[in-house]
Formats: C-alpha cells, sequence, structure tokens
C-alpha cells in the first residue's frame, strides 16, 4: 500500500484540533504506519495555510488536497483517506 | 494510487551566504538528503534566490527531468513565489515546489536559533518531510471564481476612510463600517497634529466630507460587523446597524432637540469623560453624517416611558422611537481592516493615581481639554477647582516599554507630548512650567527631531526619568511627584497642578472578536497581524483582507495614510482580474461539523 500524507493544521487553543490529533493517531496505527501525519501550527507556518486558502482550524489536507474543516468524525476521516488510497 | 516512481526530486539546499552554512553541515545535509530516495537529485547554492542560484535550479530541473522541487532555505512566506515562479519557468506546476525554512535554526540573531548538530538534525528531518510531502501531493484543483468589483472597509477612522476613498476612487463600490454614530475616528478629536500644527478637524474634513458625498461610497455609522463568510472575491458579509431613533433622511442636524432635552450625561466618547452632553446628540459640530442620535440607555423615554420632548420640537419630524436594529447583507470582493487603537487606562497602574486624583489625566484628555471645541473650549483647567494649573508635569511611558503592562514603544505618545507642551507654552499657558519626563525621547520622523528641538528652545524641562509614586496634597490637591534625574544622577521632588500620563497606544476593543469572525490572526500585542512585518505589512493569513492603520501596530497618521493606500492597492490588484483563479474546496468548502476555532 502507498503511504498517504496528512497535514493537519491546527493552531493553539483551537478547540476542536485535540479531537482530529486523536483520531489521526489511532488512525496511524490502523494503517500501520503508511499514515504520515504532519502537524501544521497555521499561526506559525502561515503561508502553508494561505496556500490551501484556510480560514479556520481544525483541517485537514490529505496529499495536499484540503478535505475537511472542522472536525469529522473517524469514519468520515478513514473514509477521505481510503479514496486517496484508491484515487 | 500515483506511484512515487514517476515523481523526479530535486532537493536545493541554499547556504543563505553564511546565514545558514554558518550554523550547520551542508555538505552532511546533501548527502544525507542523497539517502531519503534513491533517483533524488541534490545540491546546495551559496543563494538559491539570487539570479545564478535560479538558473541553476532552472537548468537542473531541465537536465534531470525534475516534476518536483523543494528549496530549504529561508522563510516561505518570503520567497515561495520566487521559487515557484522559477520553478514554473522551467515548466513545472507552481504546486509542486516546496520551500522550508531552515534558516531559522541557524542565522544569528533568529530567536529559534540552536546548536549545529540539532540545527542538522532538524534539517534533516525537515526536508525528508518536505520530499515525502512533495512526493504524494496532487495537484490542488482550482476553479475560477467572478470577483465582487466592491470592497468592505471596517472602521471610518482616517486609515479606513483614505483606504475606502482610494478604492472608490478607482471605481469600486466601498462600504464603510464604523461602529460610532460619526466616521473620523481619533484623528477627528486631537485639535493638533504634529509636526504640523495643523488643525486635525480641518485636515481630515475634506476626506469625511468627500467619503459622505462619494456616489461609490456606503456610509455604514453606529454599525457593526456581525459575520463574514466566503473567500476572495466573494465575501458574504452581515452588519449589524444599531437605531439612531433619528430618520437620517428628515433630520437636518439643526440641534433644537438637543437644546430641549432635559438628560444631560458625561460624554465618554467625545470630551473624553470631560464634559457633558444631552440623551439625544450630535457628537461634534464637524460630525458625518451630522443627524442626531439617540443614546437609548440615558433616553429619559427609553428608561422610563416618559418624556418625548424631542419629538414634540423636532420641526422635521424626524425622531423615530420604533426604529430598531438592521441586519445587512453585503456582498465584497475584499475587506480593509481599519479599526485603530484604544487609550491605555492607566488606572491599573495605582502609582500614579489615576481615577483617584483629580488632577491626573491622560494625554487624550489634554488633547480634549485644549481644543477650542471641546468641553472646556479650550481652557486648561483643573477639575478639582477650575483653575489653570501653573506647573504641569507629563509622565512618559505609562503602559509602554514595560514588562508588567505592554512591552512594545507606543511610538506616538512622545511626539504628541511634545505637541501638547508646544501648544500649552504658545497658546494657552506661557507662563506655566512644563515638564516631561522621559526614558527616551523618540522622535524619529520627517520633522520630528526638529520638532523635539524647538520644544527644547520653547523652555519646556526635559526629566530622563520617572516618578516611582505621585502623592496628592490633601489640602491644595497638587501632586508630588519624587524622581530621579538619570542624567545629573540627583534626586528631584516636583510639586505639580497638573499630571498628564501619555498613555500606550492599545488595540481597539472588539479586535479579538473581530480576528475571529474575519479568521485573521493577531499578533502577540493583540494587534493585526501581517504576513510578514518588513515586506508583507498589510497582507493577512487570509486572501483578500488586508490591515491598515493602527489596527496593525501603533503608528501616527502619516504612516496609517501610507498603509491605508497599500491595502486600497493590494485590495485593487486582486478585485481588478475580475477573476481569480482559487482552490476548488475553498469554494465549495466540506464543513461537517462544529468544534472548530
Amino acid at each position: 500500500m502507498e503511504e498517504v500524507y496528512v497535514e493537519e493544521f491546527m493552531s493553539p487553543g483551537c478547540v476542536g484540533c485535540p479531537a482530529v490529533k486523536e483520531m489521526l493517531k489511532e488512525l496511524s496505527a490502523e494503517f500501520g504506519g503508511k499514515l504520515i501525519v504532519e502537524e501544521v501550527d497555521i499561526t506559525v507556518d502561515t503561508t502553508r495555510a494561505t496556500q490551501y486558502g484556510i480560514m479556520s482550524v481544525p483541517a485537514v489536507a490529505i496529499n495536499g488536497i484540503l478535505k475537511f474543516t472542522g472536525v469529522p468524525s473517524k469514519e468520515e476521516l478513514k473514509k477521505a483517506i481510503l479514496e486517496e488510497i484508491e484515487a | 494510487m500515483n506511484a512515487r516512481k514517476d515523481k523526479r526530486i530535486g532537493i536545493f539546499i541554499c547556504h543563505c551566504g553564511k546565514n545558514i552554512a554558518g550554523g550547520l553541515n551542508i555538505e552532511a545535509l546533501v548527502e544525507s538528503s542523497r539517502e531519503i530516495q534513491a533517483d533524488v537529485f541534490v545540491t546546495d547554492n551559496k543563494f538559491c534566490c539570487s539570479e545564478d542560484g535560479q538558473v541553476e535550479v532552472q537548468k537542473a530541473i531541465k537536465d534531470h527531468k525534475l516534476n518536483r522541487v523543494v528549496v530549504a532555505a529561508c522563510d516561505p512566506s518570503l520567497h515561495l513565489m520566487t521559487f515557484q515562479r522559477c520553478g514554473e519557468k522551467a515548466g513545472i506546476e507552481p504546486q509542486f515546489v516546496d520551500l522550508i525554512d531552515i534558516r531559522k535554526w541557524t542565522m544569528h540573531g533568529s530567536p529559534q536559533k540552536i546548536d549545529p548538530e540539532q540545527a542538522l538534525e532538524r534539517s534533516k528531518k525537515l526536508i525528508e518531510l518536505a520530499v515525502k510531502r512533495i512526493s504524494l501531493k496532487r495537484l490542488i484543483p482550482s476553479i475560477e471564481v467572478k470577483a465582487e468589483q466592491s470592497g468592505l472597509v471596517i472602521g471610518g477612522g482616517v486609515a479606513g476612510l483614505e483606504a475606502g476613498l482610494d478604492l472608490a476612487d478607482k471605481g469600486y463600490r466601498v462600504h464603510i463600517v464604523e461602529r460610532l454614530p460619526t466616521i473620523g475616528g481619533k484623528m477627528a478629536l486631537l485639535y493638533k497634529v504634529f509636526p504640523t500644527n495643523d488643525c486635525a478637524p480641518c485636515i481630515l474634513a475634506p476626506k469625511t466630507a468627500y467619503a459622505n458625498i462619494h456616489p461609490n461610497i456606503n456610509l455604514l455609522t453606529n454599525s457593526e460587523v456581525m459575520n463574514v463568510e466566503g473567500y476572495i472575491g466573494n465575501f458574504d458579509i452581515k452588519v449589524r446597524q444599531m437605531p439612531r431613533y433619528i430618520d437620517p433622511n428628515r433630520c437636518t442636524g439643526c440641534g433644537e432637540c438637543i437644546e430641549k432635552c432635559p438628560r444631560k450625561v458625561v460624554d465618554d466618547e467625545y470630551s473624553a469623560g470631560l464634559g457633558e452632553r444631552k440623551a439625544i446628540y450630535i457628537p461634534y459640530d464637524l460630525a458625518i453624517p451630522k443627524k442626531a442620535v439617540i443614546d437609548a440607555e440615558n433616553c429619559l423615554y427609553f428608561r422610563k416611558g416618559a418624556c418625548r420632548l424631542c419629538e414634540e420640537v423636532c420641526p422635521a419630524d424626524a425622531i423615530d422611537f420604533e426604529q430598531q436594529t438592521r441586519i445587512i447583507d453585503l456582498k465584497v470582493g475584499a475587506i480593509i481592516v481599519a479599526t485603530g487603537f484604544d487609550e491605555y487606562d492607566p488606572t491599573e497602574k495605582s502609582e500614579y493615581g489615576y481615577g483617584r486624583y483629580g488632577n491626573v489625566i491622560t494625554q487624550f484628555q489634554l488633547a480634549r481639554l485644549l481644543d477650542i471645541d471641546g468641553p472646556t473650549k479650550g481652557k486648561l483647567m483643573r477639575s478639582t477647582d477650575g483653575k489653570a494649573p501653573k506647573s504641569i508635569v507629563m509622565v512618559q511611558c505609562v503602559g509602554s516599554r514595560d514588562k508588567n503592562t505592554n512591552d512594545y514603544c507606543s511610538n506616538i505618545c512622545c511626539m504628541y507630548a511634545l505637541k501638547h507642551a508646544q501648544m500649552i507654552r504658545e497658546m494657552v499657558l506661557p507662563d506655566a512650567e512644563i515638564y516631561i519626563c522621559y526614558i527616551d525621547m523618540r522622535t524619529t520622523g520627517k520633522g520630528f527631531e526638529e520638532y523635539y528641538r524647538r520644544t527644547r528652545e520653547l523652555g519646556i524641562n526635559f526629566i530622563r526619568g520617572r516618578p516611582s509614586e505621585i502623592v496628592e496634597k490633601t489640602d491644595t490637591k497638587n501632586l508630588i511627584l519624587q524622581l530621579e534625574d538619570s542624567d545629573i544622577g540627583k534626586l528631584l521632588e516636583i510639586e505639580a497642578d497638573l499630571v498628564v500620563l501619555s498613555c500606550a497606544t492599545i488595540p481597539s476593543s472588539g479586535s479579538q472578536q473581530l480576528s475571529q469572525i474575519l479568521h485573521i490572526e493577531l499578533d502577540e500585542n493583540g494587534f493585526f497581524k501581517e504576513i510578514h512585518p518588513k515586506l508583507r505589512p498589510v497582507e493577512t493569513n487570509v486572501r483578500g483582507i488586508y490591515i491598515c492603520g493602527a489596527a496593525q501596530g501603533p503608528k501616527d497618521i502619516p504612516d496609517s495614510i501610507i498603509q491605508a493606500r497599500a491595502a486600497a492597492s493590494f485590495a485593487d490588484g486582486e478585485l481588478r482580474k475580475a477573476k481569480i483563479r482559487l482552490p476548488e474546496f475553498m469554494v465549495h468548502e466540506r464543513t461537517l461539523s462544529e468544534g472548530g476555532s
């Protein structure tokens, strides 16, 4: 299986971000290390967030495609990752 | 799934002179980068951003048939576009060019600088991550959208007006939203401005008057932005307009209602708490729009259900007690934030006695007292006994350059203290002794040093040192200040009739809330944050939203004007395209559930 690159956009004090972080941690274990998760603090790396046009966090991009803003359910997140693997 | 094998990645490691090369082992970084993937191309360059450096990148792209590029160099907010353009010239889709910042760990003076071994390890990891990211990255689908030929300016002070007029003159429809009942902002209340000692309302009036009649400008006073959705070119705005209880189409600003209104209240907004106004009022003579407004909190009819005298006497039948809050929907292509500043409330600096001692005031209050249209008609008098002060002490840096309150320099306080000292000496009380107690006098601006020298020549006393405490004499209400003049190393005691605190410039109230509505960042001091403090000072993290004036940080009027024009120019630069290419998801954003910040 090909690796999948997940960018998790967050900021300090963001209410929903820890939930997304936890889900990605669980999914990483599930996908057996094929998930590369990068945490991007939008207050530090503003350019990356601007490129994606992200206006609120949490937000999740998979293989460079922004998939979610807000907190998705774990199922939705997993489905999006699988879709990307099959794309 | 797209395999990695068709991705040919080039890694370009920049020395940035000695900025990076002086802080880590470049050779080791090149070697470790070669081991990331078998077919990766790696090279280093003294200055990747130089003409030669860019030619080398382009040559490598062609020679090695690269289709992905990672440049390990500096802050992407500075140079990402440089390398994307460079890559595009050699045939690479800009989205497949990435710039990562390793210089922050190596450069002298960088707050994040670490030792060379650590810098090397972190850089290795960052490059590895960037290579994985760029090799797995798919092209972000984009879509072309029509840009609304209109702008929203939040704040009707001098910066907001300048930005709004600039855009309106360029042909865009502009909505200026102002929280107060009149435009003009703080500048309208300053009476005089440095370094020309011009009459502030006189030089502001051409702008307020023009904004009032400009065919492309829609002024929304007594209004606040409630909600913003959308993206550059297509922002959907909801504005809440509070009722004036006056029909603006009928009100002529004659003032008969004000004369008859029986209810007097302290005027905090326009007289800095030193004067009175009625419950129905026009903020000041040059207010725009010059329409009365009823302060419902203090109006007898709203409080007790009785009175309505204003309604009886209004010759234009303009009073409307039934008026309701209006929600106004706007659609604009760009937004400019010009919400200005507030004066720091020095009450918490209890050693100065502000709020406890009647003869301790702030510089903004002094500006209102000196104004011939202000609460005392330009007479400088003490609030405790109405007498003219013979000895006036100004204390600089109150709430500025102070670790316990605000660490930053407020930029304008030295100059407005000099201005008020000149005005008192030359126009109001020529015989009064005036002292300015300072840490450093900061007068960096065109004509400012000359202004400082001139103030000294007027016989104003400058003391390097600030009082540790101010004590009020119970009988005379005079104020005793003890301080050390550090220039001569001597302890001084001054008895003053009036003490004026030069208070910090702080972010306008509501900045936090507005930053959440707009999804733009604030800096560590609570001012709106620019993308890059030197090179991109009016852009924010949201494309299409710009900042200017004191909303971005403490600054004087000329700097505010320059930024306002810059913000308008950026907005124009985007809107004039008429159609803007955007990532598809921005247009069809998939928002799932609540919980974000």
